[in-house]
């Protein structure tokens, strides 16, 4: 005996599929401009892109990512459709290399003369040709200012006995190892071997004094005491410092890293013309002071400054002084060279 | 002879090891405290700042669709597939069917997602809600599959054969025999479905498409910058709805089965 009820089953199937994809279908109809941005979550103030919106008649769709490298895997591999990203820098000399990016046009950026130029001194595309940088942040040290005695900024502070299991630095190999060959006096973006061993040798001998390495949970931590000093980025320390006003953030003397958060426009971008003047909006004063203060982030516009938060504006560890900050560095995508690190960085983390 | 008492204590544990983190969760929720650093009062500043995230909403909302569509979908194949393995198990196309059914259970979630993204690519697929919709089918199929074919091995087919001897058509006896004999395998299938789609962050982080940001995706990209008690908030209010529909699922199945009789 034969069921025949299996072969009619099909016939439903294609009825359901049908009306999923018209669902689908009648979801994509567009009939405004339509500017993709691909960003980080809260990095963008909301009102900024509703008036954007308003201004230019048009839609601004945000989507996230939550790492540069997933990011770069997917639009390596060939996804489309997003107009503005927002990579780290050495990503961005990644993506350049690799023809991901589209030039810009500088004729419709006029607010690109409000760029800080102290900034474009260490950044990596100085001219602006393919990125504006967007937010910056520094990595430094933060500590209770109660807690810990005779804080002295400096890198040197990883070694101090009596802080013994209530450190903690970032489990990020160019940041510690770049502390490290700060501390010794080199480059953070060094790939000579012979440097990288000292700087080995000087974390291994940081490590005995952390309680771990850690990217998250170091902010809760220092927020309820159970951390006394900790490595961290100075935009999540601003937020902490919001709950717990006993945290302080400097820059080590011996120099640190300065990230920076890039536009760029893709080269597959449809809605380039509307890219660019968003591009041009971010930069406006302003505008980039209101960001900043949204995202508590610096965004390296030198005529916003004026208007930042006070938080912000008379904060050392942001705003650093002038030699200091030219002994700072940006992370330059390593190439080849990264092999190097991933050893050294094996090589402390196997460590007892 | 005394019952031992070691079984209930290793249970107290592994519950206590399961719901624990669950339950701080919902407290810091409604702790004023945005990084959970110490209880600083009650407060539903969370759920309130939540309404305002236009955002995660639309997020939320691509999920559910999503979800929905894929719970469906993916039981109607899931189940003909299973039918299909189980009525002709012996047959060499069927035993090629079953791995190919099989597959997707072992192969690591970041190769599916980007060997569909590459296919894609390749085939010119706009990437978007309707790239996540099929990714999602094509792994949640294999379970469903699994699932309902577990129910099919303990099925006697002497009754589907005794109501067509009785005169039942196909249908009638699709719906009045082999659909409340199989519903615990579907339910089964389809919640699992559905979770696993609302779940689901590397396979539908490579193929979601611009404008197609799902809860996942979104929830990630906040721990990074954002505000983590609010997804203290969105978690707890997802958690309420999961166990209301566990508990109204429990609820129903218990009726189907008295109503059933079997």
């Amino acid at each position: 005996m034969k069921r025949r009820k299996i072969p009619s089953l099909p016939a439903a199937i294609q009825v359901l599929a049908l009306a999923a994809v018209s669902i689908f279908a009648v979801g994509c109809k567009e009939k405004t401009a339509v500017l993709h941005v691909y960003t980080w979550a809260d990095y963008i103030k909301p009102e900024i892109v509703a008036r954007f919106e308003k201004d230019n008649a048009c839609k601004v769709v945000i989507d996230t990512f939550d790492s540069n490298e997933a990011m770069y895997a997917k639009i390596k591999a060939g996804a489309t459709g997003y107009d503005i990203i927002t990579p780290t820098s050495y990503m961005v000399s990644l993506l350049q290399v690799q023809g991901m990016l589209q030039p810009l046009d500088k004729a419709l950026l006029p607010n690109l003369v409000h760029v800080d130029p102290d900034y474009l001194k260490i950044a990596i595309d100085k001219t602006m040709d393919h990125s504006v940088p967007y937010m910056l942040t520094n990595t430094g040290i933060a500590y209770l200012k109660s807690k810990v005695k005779d804080f002295e900024p400096s890198w040197a502070m990883f070694d101090r006995a009596d802080l013994k299991g209530r450190m903690v630095m970032l489990n990020d190999m160019r940041e510690t190892i770049g502390g490290a060959l700060k501390f010794l006096g080199y480059s953070l973006n060094s790939t000579s071997e012979d440097e990288l061993a000292q700087a080995r040798d000087i974390v291994l001998r940081w490590k005995k004094n952390l309680a771990k390495f850690e990217n998250e949970q170091y902010k809760t931590g220092l927020a309820s005491g159970e951390f006394l000093l900790v490595h961290g980025y100075s935009g999540d320390i601003l937020q902490v410092q919001a709950e717990n006003k006993d945290i302080a953030f400097a820059m080590p003397k011996e120099g640190g890293t300065i990230s920076c958060d890039d536009l760029v426009i893709t080269k597959t971008a449809k809605e380039v013309k509307l890219a660019h003047a968003f591009i041009n909006l971010l930069h406006d004063p302003q505008v980039a002071s209101q960001n900043s203060n949204f995202t508590r982030y610096l965004c390296p516009n030198k005529d916003a400054y004026s208007q930042l938060d006070e938080s912000i504006r008379d904060n050392p560890g942001i705003f650093l002084a002038p030699e200091l900050r030219a002994k700072c560095e940006i992370l330059a995508d390593l190439g080849a060279d990264n092999a190097k690190w991933i050893k050294v960085w094996d090589e402390i983390k196997a460590a007892k | 002879m005394k019952r031992s008492r070691f079984p209930l204590l290793i249970m107290g544990l592994v519950l206590l090891f399961f719901y624990l983190p669950i339950i701080i969760l919902v407290i810091n929720s409604f702790n004023a405290s945005r990084f959970g650093s110490g209880w600083q009062g009650f407060s539903l500043i969370w759920y309130r700042r939540l309404l305002h995230e236009p955002e995660i909403w639309a997020a939320a909302r691509n999920t559910l669709v999503i979800a929905v569509l894929v719970t469906i979908v993916s039981l109607i194949l899931g189940t003909t597939s299973a039918l299909a393995l189980h009525r002709f198990a012996k047959s060499r196309l069927q035993r090629v069917h079953y791995t190919l059914i099989y597959t997707p259970l072992v192969v690591p979630e970041i190769l599916m997602g980007i060997s569909l993204l590459m296919g894609f690519v390749a085939a010119g697929v706009g990437l978007g809600l309707f790239t996540i919709f099929l990714a999602h089918v094509t792994f949640c199929i294999s379970y469903v599959a699994l699932v309902v074919l577990g129910r099919l091995q303990d099925f006697d087919f002497s009754v589907v054969e005794a109501a067509q001897d009785l005169g039942a058509g196909w249908w009638a006896t699709a719906r009045k025999v082999l659909l409340p004999m199989l519903a615990p395998g579907l339910a089964a299938g389809g919640l699992l479905a559905f979770t696993l789609s609302v779940d689901d962050f590397v396979i539908t982080f490579f193929v979601a498409g611009p404008g197609a940001t799902t809860l996942p995706i979104r929830v990630y990209s906040m721990i990074k910058h954002g505000a983590t008690p609010l997804i203290n908030a969105l978690s707890t209010i997802l958690l309420v709805l999961t166990f209301t529909i566990v508990l109204v699922s429990q609820r129903l199945s218990r009726s189907n089965i008295l109503e059933g009789g079997v």
